[in-house]
């Protein structure tokens, strides 16, 4: 595997005695939209901020590109393109001032580049007119627009589909998932948002008062051919379904008038066949995934996430 | 060199495209215009002189230049605090001192811009009101100077200007150490306007910690008609104190906003 984009190593940051970021590390690839998952309060903004640069660490490195962002501030953001909490443009200008003013800050972005942005997160149409009058949603897609305009290899984007309607976040997503599929790009998205992360990251890294608790591979649901998961059957009657399963040899558990058992894509069939034979009704047959909000909850001791 | 000429381009942007600005500039010019009108009015001998005229409009314009210069520099480096549009600005391949550089030299520009604007318009108005007088300075000034009376006026701004390069990098460090705009503003204000007004009090004290005060020192056009406020101070001695009290202010702004945690 070629050199993780982003490396953050042993991070730590403390205001005062108030530990906020606790021995942090994380590798990030490139090609992968990665979620930064945590309640209120468990220290992802902090962590982006300094990622960016905007706060210094009390220990640790992070390195993006192999650029130290303590030592090497320049090289390491020149690659770097962010929204830090909500978007904030400058209200008394133009949308295309607003970009202009951000082009001018780094090399190679020639006018046709602001004109691509533009078509791109669909704001044409505003584009003359003063932020100030923009909606949330426009601000956001302004946001994204100036984070991208110098072709980052990383995208950083806080809380990204804040005040997006469902037409917007799913574009969003899109996007985000074809910047990283096609330019290889490393996305890092925050958010407290679980079912949106879900659809969103490759992978999700949990955090909690500013400790790494864990980092899953999100899996695109789908019966398995080799490995087993778990299979829901909805039946008339569980309890001879039951018993089918167990001269199969699987354990199943009941759950109301379903039963559940891990089984593989071949085992699903004849299972089905087996309980049609018996005259078991089956009204309907689907993988149970855990959700990550199960898991979320799961790691995170059951701590409410608003 | 040519790169960071974009940087000053943008905070130039950040000014003038702002109303306000022009505001500014449609008060002092409707100042002056209203001095000059009304004078040419109430004046039935007319032998004012346009120089006389000129002179009495640059020191009051010179104050309004410094109120505008202190509200602009606050404003330049408060106003990304408070928007928040500071997180966005620092994110990019530049070193905070350069960004905040191409924030001062803006705000200079601005007073610089200022102070020409005035003294053309207030040239040109009174020269049409009251006619082009060939005259020298001790004729309008005072009998103790002598040369030409452009080349007073010249010497008179350039000491004006100090003084406001002074005073702007005060509010300019005011508002970067404390984020907020108003804070910066009001303390600038406060200290410029209101101390100032005490000066001559406080060039009296007999203590000779009192030569090393800012504010004896901040009005160098005493030094052109050779009548100091406090006795036995020189040009040269106000330059050097001057010069250090600058170096703190720009130090200052600089450590801060190179250090801080930038958690707006």
């Amino acid at each position: 595997m070629e050199q993780p984009i982003v490396q953050l190593q042993q991070v730590t940051k403390k205001i005062g005695k108030k530990t906020i970021i606790n021995n942090l590390s994380l590798d990030l690839p490139l090609g992968e939209v990665f979620g930064f998952l945590g309640p209120n309060g468990a220290g992802k903004t902090t962590t982006i901020r300094m990622m960016v640069g905007l706060m210094a660490m009390t220990s640790g490195e992070i390195k993006i590109g192999g650029y130290s962002i303590r030592s090497q501030y320049q090289q390491a953001i020149r690659h770097v393109g962010a929204i830090v909490e909500n978007p904030e443009m400058y209200k008394y200008l133009t949308g295309y001032q607003n970009l202009v003013h951000f082009a001018r800050m780094i090399d190679g972005v020639t006018p046709q580049r602001i004109q691509e942005v533009i078509d791109l997160v669909g704001l044409e149409s505003r584009i003359h007119d003063k932020v100030k009058t923009y909606s949330l949603g426009m601000r956001q897609r302004l946001g994204v627009a100036q984070a991208i305009l110098h072709r980052p290899k990383l995208l950083i984007l806080d809380e990204p589909t804040n005040g997006l309607d469902p037409a917007g976040i799913r574009e969003l997503r899109d996007y985000l998932r074809q910047l990283s599929k096609d330019e290889g790009i490393a996305v890092f998205v925050s958010s407290h948002l679980l079912s949106e992360m879900e659809l969103m990251c490759d992978r999700v890294a949990i955090i909690q008062n500013g400790k790494l608790i864990d980092v899953r591979t999100i899996q695109q649901g789908g019966i398995n051919a080799q490995s087993d998961v778990n299979i829901l059957f909805e039946v008339d009657k569980p309890a001879e379904a039951l018993a089918v399963a167990a001269e199969l040899g699987k354990d199943a558990l009941r759950e109301g008038d379903s039963i559940v058992l891990e089984a593989n894509r071949d085992f699903v069939a004849s299972f089905n066949a087996r309980l049609v034979a018996e005259g078991i009704k089956v009204y309907g047959i689907r993988v149970q995934t855990k959700s990550l909000e199960d898991q979320f909850l799961e790691v995170t001791g059951g701590e409410r996430i608003v | 060199m040519f790169k960071f000429m974009k940087l000053v381009a943008n905070e130039n942007m950040k000014i003038y495209r702002r109303p306000r600005t022009y505001v500014m500039l449609g008060l002092m010019l409707a100042l002056i215009a209203a001095i000059s009108i009304i004078t040419y009015f109430v004046d039935d001998t007319h032998n004012t002189l346009a120089w006389n005229m000129i002179f009495t409009e640059s020191m009051i314009s010179y104050m309004l230049i410094t109120v505008f210069t202190i509200i602009i520099a606050s404003g330049s480096v408060a106003d990304e605090f408070t928007s928040g549009t500071i997180k966005l600005l620092l994110i990019r391949p530049w070193s905070r001192s350069k960004v905040l550089l191409s924030k001062y030299i803006a705000v200079l520009l601005y007073a610089l811009g200022m102070a020409v604007v005035m003294l053309l318009f207030s040239f040109i108005l009174n020269t049409v009101l009251f006619g082009y007088q060939d005259v020298t300075a001790s004729e309008v000034v005072s009998p103790l100077v002598s040369g030409s009376v452009a080349a007073y006026l010249l010497k008179y701004s350039l000491l004006k200007y100090v003084s406001l390069v002074v005073t702007t990098t005060l509010a300019f460090m005011l508002a970067t150490v404390s984020r907020s705009g108003a804070l910066a503003i009001g303390l600038s204000l406060f200290l410029i306007l209101g101390v100032n007004s005490f000066a001559p009090l406080l060039a009296t004290l007999k203590y000779k910690w009192a030569d090393y005060l800012l504010f004896i020192h901040l009005d160098l056009t005493q030094y052109l008609d050779d009548a100091p406020m406090r006795d036995g101070m020189t040009l040269g001695f106000a330059f050097f104190v001057l010069a250090i009290y600058y170096v703190i202010f720009v130090g200052l702004a600089w450590y801060v906003f190179k250090k801080r945690d930038v958690a707006a």
